[in-house]
C-alpha cells in the first residue's frame, strides 16, 4: 500500500522522539528545510487515521516538567508505524538507487 | 477589516484561541471528541508563531480558515463513508441533526449497494427536469415575458384588412383618425422599417432605417440619451423637417460615441439630415427577443419616406403604406379599441371615392400577441411534449421507487418491530426521496443549461428568440417540486401500508405477498407507453411534413444562383430613365464577370420575404373598382426566367426592347392563364394593371413559382418588364458556373463600376434563401424528434424495470414451475407476453391521445393528415418492438432460473 507523503513525514518526525501536535509541524518543517509546511487540520486528519490504524499511539510519558504543558497530548510511533515507515524508506531507497544508476543525481 | 495589531497581546491571544475553537467546530463530532482539543492547541500555536514571525492577523486567520475549509469537509465525507463503531452510537444522546445524518448515511449506503438502480433513477429525473426547464425557459422568454417597454400590456399593433389580405398596412389618413380617438387610444404612431443608404462616409453603407411619426417615441415611452427626439409636427408628410435620431448602437459603431454628434449632418438616401438626438435603449438588446420597432440604426420622420414621383399627396396619404402602433388608454379594452376602429373604417370608407376602399377595415390586437404570432403553436407543442417527457420521467421514477419500497416492506416491518417509531421510518424514506430529487435536480440543472445553449444555437434566423436566455428559476423549482413529490409519494406509500398492517404479517410475508403494488406499476407503464406513443406520432408526422415540404418543387432551380439586393437613392435617380440606365449598365457589367452565365434583376426574389400583389382586369371583363382579382406580381429584366430556370411554356421572354417607350407587355404564369382564359391561347390577349395607362399585352406564359413559402398553393402570378417599370429597390440574380458566393467580390465591383456609392446587402445564394424557408419546420421537427427519442428511452427503461422486477419477485414461483416441467421457452413467452399486453392496452389508449396532440399541431403540418394511419401504425409498431426488447432481457433471465437455487432462496 502506498504511503501518503503526509503520513510518511509525520512518522519520520515521530521516529526520533515523541512529540505534541505543534512540535510535529515544526519537526516536519525542519526535516524538509522548510519546504513542507503542514497545516494543523491536515496533520490531525492524518493523525486520526494513523491512530485508528495503530501506526501511532498517544504517549503517557512526558518530558521534563519544566518544558511540559499539561494539557498537551504527545504522540509516539507504534511498531506498526515503524514497519510502514521503514518499508516506505526502503522503497524510496530502491528508487534512489535506480535514479543514481541512471545518472539522475548530480552528486554521488 | 479591524486591525488587531494595536490591541493588547492578551486580547489578541484570546481572539486567536476563540477562532481556533470555532474552526474546530466545523469537524465531525467524533473527530472533535478524539482530537478536537489538541487541534485547537495546535491551530493556536501555529497562529501565534506566524504572528510572531510578523504576519498580519488577517493573513494568519485566513490561513487557519483555509486549512479548515480544506480538511473539515473531507473528514465529514470519510465519516459518512465508513460505518461508525457501535460504541459511539450508544454513548451519545442523539440530536435531530445526528439522526438526520444517520439517515443520510443509511441512504447513501443503500445507494452504494444498488448503484445501477439509483443511477437510472437520477438520470431519468435529471433528463425530465433538465429538458423541461430549458424548454420552458424558451417558451417563457418568447411567449410569456412581457415586452421590455413601460406598461407593455397596453401596447397595440394596428393593421388593415381587406377581403383578400388578412393583414395589411394602414394609411396616414387612417392613422390620423385613430390618433384622434383619445378615449380609447392614449397615443398612436406609424412606423415602417426600410433600408436607407448612408453615403458621404468612407464606404457607402446600407442602414436599417425606421421611418416614424413623432408620436412613435411617445407610444413606446422612449427617451433621448443625448439631444432630443423629434415630435409629431416635424414628421408630417409634406412638411417634414430634415432631422434624424440615431440609435445608441449605431452612434457607438459609426461615430465612436462622438459627444458632439448633435447638430452634425448625415447623408441618408442622398439627402443631408441633421442629427438631433441619440435614442436611449430602454432594455438590454441581448436579453430580449424583440426585434420590432427600435432595433434600427436610425429614425427618420415618416414625411421623408421615399415616394414615387408625381403622385398627389392626398393619394399617398390614403394609400396603406405603414405599420400602426398604439397605446391603449388606461382602463380601456382591446375590444373597445376594435369597436372604435370599425367606426373609423366605416367613416373613411364612406368619404372616399366609391370602390377605392372596398371592404377595407382596420383592427388591433395586443402587440405582444402580434409579435409572437406564428411561433405560438410550435412552442406550445414543444411545451406539451416536454411536459410529456417530465410526466414519463416521473412515472418511471415512481415505478422504480415503488418497486424498491415494496421490496423493503419486510425491512421496514423489522425496523418497526425493533422499536423504530413510525416517524423515524417515514423520515428515513422521505429523506432518501429528497436526496434523490436533490441530486437529480443538480444534474438536471447541468443538462438544462446545456440543452438551452444547444437549442438557442440551433434555432434558425426565422425564429424570433433572444440570443441569451437565462434558465428560469421558477421552472426549475417547479420541476424539482414535481420530482420530489413523485419520489416521496411513491417512496412512502408502500412503507406506510407496511406500517399500518400488522407487523407479524409483514415479517412473515416475504416476497410472495407483495403482488398488490404490481397493478399500480403496470398502470404506470401503460401510461408511459401511451404518452410516448403520442410523442413519437407527432414527431413522425412533423418529420414527414418536413420531408414533404422539401420534396415540393418550388418551380425554379435553386442551385448556383447568386443574389443580392440594393436600393438606389431616389435623390440621385429621379427619373425612370435614370434608373433604367443604371439597370442596363449594371447587368451588362455583371454578365461580363467571369463565372457568371446569365444575370437579371428582379424586384422580388422568391422566399426572400419580398412579396407584392396587384389587382388586374382581363380585357373584355367589367369589374367594379376595388373588387378586381389579384395576382402575385414581380418586376423582372430579360433573362430572369433563364437565370432562375423557370420554364417558358409559350410565347417569349422580355427583351431589352420592352422599354419605357415600347408598348406595355406582361408575362403570366400557367395558373393565371388557366384561371382567366381556360382552354384559350393567352398570347396576344390584354390585361389592365395599375402600372400602365394602356392595357398590357400578354407575350408569354411561364411555369408556376412558389413565392412566399414552399408550401403555398399555386398562385396566379404576373410579371412586368422592369425596364418599363423601373423602381429604386431591386435585387440581382445571377446564374453562375461556379459556387455562387465565390463571385461576391467581382459582382460587387461590377456594380460599383457603375456607381461607386451604391451599397448592396442580403448577399446570399438562392439555395440558402430557400433553405432558410425550411428553417422553422426543421427546428421544430428536430426538437420533437429529440424529445420523442428521450421519451422512448425512458419508456424502455420503465418497461425493463417493471419486467425485471416482476421476474425477481417471481423467481421462487418460476423455480417451482420449472421444477414441475415448464420449459424455458414457455416461461420466456409468458413474460414477453405480459409486456406486449401492456403495450397493446397502451396503444389503444395512446392512439386517440396521439391524434388529439397531432390535431393541435395541424397548423404546422403539411401534406400529412393528423390521423395518418401509416404513421400511427408505424409508431405503435416501434413501441411494440421497444417493449418486446425491454421485456426480452428479463424474460431470458427468468428462463435461466435454476429451480434448485430459486427454491433454496427462502
Amino acid at each position: 500500500m502506498p504511503l501518503r507523503p503526509v503520513e510518511f513525514h509525520i512518522l519520520l518526525a515521530l521516529a526520533g522522539e515523541e512529540r505534541h501536535g505543534y512540535a510535529i509541524l515544526q519537526e516536519v518543517a525542519a526535516l524538509t528545510d522548510g519546504a513542507i509546511e503542514l497545516e494543523p487540520g491536515t496533520l490531525y486528519r492524518a493523525l486520526h487515521r494513523m491512530l485508528r490504524d495503530g501506526w501511532v499511539v498517544e504517549s503517557a510519558r512526558r518530558p521534563a516538567a519544566d518544558v511540559d504543558d499539561e494539557r498537551r497530548r504527545y504522540y509516539r510511533i507504534a511498531p506498526a508505524g515503524r514497519r510502514v515507515a521503514s518499508a516506505e524508506a526502503e522503497r524510496l531507497l530502491r528508487l534512489v538507487t535506480v535514479a543514481r544508476a541512471n545518472r539522475l543525481l548530480s552528486h554521488a | 477589516m479591524p486591525d488587531l495589531s494595536h490591541r493588547s497581546g492578551d486580547a489578541a491571544k484570546a481572539d486567536g484561541r476563540r477562532l481556533a475553537w470555532w474552526l474546530v467546530c466545523a469537524y465531525p463530532p467524533r473527530f472533535r471528541r478524539d482530537l478536537g482539543l489538541s487541534l485547537v492547541d495546535t491551530l493556536d500555536d501555529r497562529m501565534r508563531a506566524r504572528r510572531a514571525a510578523g504576519a498580519s492577523a488577517v493573513r494568519v486567520a485566513m490561513a487557519a480558515t483555509l486549512d479548515t475549509l480544506r480538511n473539515a469537509p473531507a473528514e465529514w465525507i470519510r465519516e459518512v463513508r465508513f460505518t461508525p463503531d457501535g460504541t459511539y452510537e450508544r454513548a451519545r444522546r442523539r440530536s435531530m441533526l445526528d439522526k438526520l445524518r444517520q439517515d443520510l448515511r443509511y441512504a447513501l449506503r443503500l445507494w452504494a449497494r444498488r448503484p445501477a438502480v439509483v443511477l437510472v433513477a437520477i438520470l431519468t429525473l435529471a433528463l425530465g427536469i433538465g429538458a423541461n426547464t430549458a424548454m420552458f425557459s424558451i417558451v417563457n422568454a418568447v411567449l410569456l415575458r412581457p415586452l421590455p417597454y413601460a406598461d407593455a400590456d397596453r401596447l397595440l399593433a394596428v393593421w388593415g384588412r381587406t377581403p383578400t389580405t388578412p393583414r395589411s398596412l394602414i394609411s396616414y389618413d387612417e392613422y390620423t383618425a385613430i390618433r384622434d380617438q383619445r378615449d380609447v387610444f392614449e397615443a398612436a404612431a406609424l412606423w415602417l422599417g426600410q433600408s436607407v443608404n448612408l453615403t458621404g462616409v468612407k464606404e457607402p453603407q446600407r442602414l436599417l432605417g425606421n421611418f416614424v411619426s413623432g408620436s412613435f417615441f411617445q407610444v413606446l415611452q422612449l427617451k433621448a440619451e443625448r439631444g432630443r427626439l423629434f415630435d409629431e409636427s416635424e414628421t408630417v408628410p409634406g412638411a417634414a423637417k430634415t432631422v434624424a435620431v440615431l440609435s445608441h448602437a449605431f452612434w457607438q459603431r459609426q461615430f465612436n460615441s462622438d459627444a458632439d454628434i448633435i447638430g452634425k449632418a448625415v447623408t441618408l438616401n442622398g439627402a443631408p439630415l441633421t442629427v438631433v438626438g441619440v435614442l436611449q435603449m430602454p432594455y438590454d438588446p441581448e436579453h430580449s427577443g424583440v426585434d420590432a420597432w427600435i432595433s434600427y440604426d436610425v429614425f427618420i420622420p415618416l414625411g421623408l419616406f421615399p415616394t414615387p414621383p408625381g403622385v398627389p399627396r392626398a393619394t399617398l396619404n390614403a394609400s396603406p403604406s405603414m405599420v400602426g402602433l398604439a397605446r391603449l388608454a388606461r382602463g380601456s379594452q382591446v375590444a373597445a379599441a376594435n369597436a372604435a376602429l370599425d367606426v373609423i373604417s366605416r367613416r373613411i370608407g364612406a368619404s372616399s371615392p366609391p370602390g377605392a376602399q372596398h371592404g377595407r377595415t382596420t383592427f388591433t390586437l395586443l402587440a405582444h400577441d402580434d409579435l409572437v404570432g406564428e411561433a405560438r403553436t410550435p412552442l406550445l407543442l414543444l411545451l406539451a411534449s416536454v411536459g410529456c417527457v417530465l410526466l414519463i420521467a416521473c412515472l418511471n421514477i415512481s415505478n422504480l421507487l415503488l418497486a424498491r419500497a415494496v421490496d423493503r416492506q419486510r425491512e421496514i416491518a423489522l425496523r418497526a418491530a425493533l422499536g423504530a417509531s413510525r416517524a423515524a421510518v417515514v423520515r428515513q424514506l422521505a429523506l432518501e426521496a429528497l436526496l434523490l430529487a436533490a441530486v437529480a435536480t443538480t444534474a438536471g440543472l447541468v443538462i438544462g443549461r446545456w440543452t438551452l445553449r444547444a437549442l438557442v444555437s440551433m434555432k434558425p434566423a426565422s425564429v424570433s428568440m433572444p440570443d441569451a436566455i437565462p434558465l428560469d428559476g421558477h421552472v426549475l423549482l417547479f420541476a424539482l417540486a414535481v420530482a420530489a413529490f413523485c419520489a416521496i409519494v411513491s417512496g412512502l406509500a408502500p412503507a406506510l401500508r407496511a406500517l399500518r398492517s400488522d407487523l407479524v404479517g409483514g415479517l412473515q410475508g416475504g416476497r410472495r405477498t407483495t403482488g398488490g403494488g404490481s397493478r399500480v406499476r403496470d398502470g404506470f407503464v401503460v401510461a408511459q407507453i401511451a404518452l410516448c406513443l403520442g410523442l413519437t406520432t407527432v414527431s413522425a408526422l412533423l418529420t414527414q411534413s418536413l420531408l414533404a415540404q422539401q420534396r415540393v418543387s418550388v418551380g425554379f432551380d435553386v442551385h448556383n444562383v447568386f443574389t443580392l439586393q440594393f436600393r438606389l437613392p431616389a435623390t440621385k435617380y429621379r427619373r425612370p430613365e435614370d434608373i433604367a440606365r443604371f439597370f442596363e449598365q449594371a447587368i451588362t457589367r455583371v454578365r461580363a464577370v467571369p463565372g457568371v452565365e446569365s444575370a437579371a434583376l428582379a424586384r422580388r426574389i422568391p422566399m426572400s420575404g419580398n412579396w407584392g400583389e396587384t389587382p388586374f382586369v382581363p380585357e373584355g371583363q367589367i369589374v367594379a373598382k376595388g373588387s378586381e382579382p389579384r395576382a402575385g406580381q414581380n418586376y423582372i429584366t430579360p433573362d430572369y426566367f433563364t437565370s432562375m430556370r423557370i420554364p417558358l411554356a409559350r410565347g417569349r421572354d422580355f427583351t431589352d426592347r420592352d422599354s419605357l417607350t415600347a408598348p406595355p407587355v406582361v408575362v403570366i404564369n400557367e395558373t393565371l392563364a388557366r384561371t382567366i382564359w381556360p382552354g384559350a391561347d393567352p398570347i396576344g390577349k390584354r390585361i389592365t394593371v395599375p402600372d400602365f395607362h394602356d392595357p398590357a399585352t400578354v407575350i408569354g406564359v411561364v411555369g408556376d413559382v412558389k413565392h412566399r413559402t414552399p408550401t403555398e398553393p399555386a398562385q396566379s402570378q404576373l410579371y412586368l418588364s422592369h425596364y418599363q417599370t423601373p423602381a429604386i429597390f431591386t435585387s440581382l440574380v445571377a446564374r453562375t458556373g461556379v459556387p455562387p458566393l465565390g463571385l461576391t467580390r467581382d459582382i460587387r465591383q461590377a456594380i460599383w463600376a457603375v456607381d461607386r456609392d451604391q451599397p448592396m446587402w442580403s448577399i446570399a445564394s438562392l439555395e440558402a434563401i430557400v433553405e432558410g424557408a425550411h428553417g422553422s419546420a426543421r427546428f421544430l421537427a428536430t426538437l420533437l424528434a429529440i424529445f420523442a427519442g428521450v421519451a422512448l428511452l425512458l419508456a424502455a427503461v420503465g418497461i425493463y424495470g417493471v419486467m425485471s422486477y416482476a421476474v425477481t419477485e417471481r423467481t421462487h414461483e418460476i423455480g417451482i414451475r420449472m421444477a414441475l416441467g415448464a420449459s424455458a421457452l414457455h416461461v420466456r413467452r409468458e413474460i414477453v407476453w405480459r409486456g406486449l399486453k401492456m403495450t397493446a392496452i397502451a396503444v389503444a389508449i395512446g392512439i386517440p391521445a396521439a391524434i388529439g396532440l397531432a390535431r393541435f399541431a395541424r397548423g404546422t403540418l403539411y401534406a400529412v393528415s393528423p390521423a395518418d394511419p401509416a404513421t400511427l401504425g408505424g409508431s405503435a409498431t416501434l413501441l411494440a418492438l421497444v417493449a418486446l426488447a425491454a421485456s426480452y432481457v428479463p424474460a431470458r433471465r427468468a428462463s435461466r432460473v435454476d429451480p434448485v437455487v430459486a427454491l433454496a432462496e427462502e
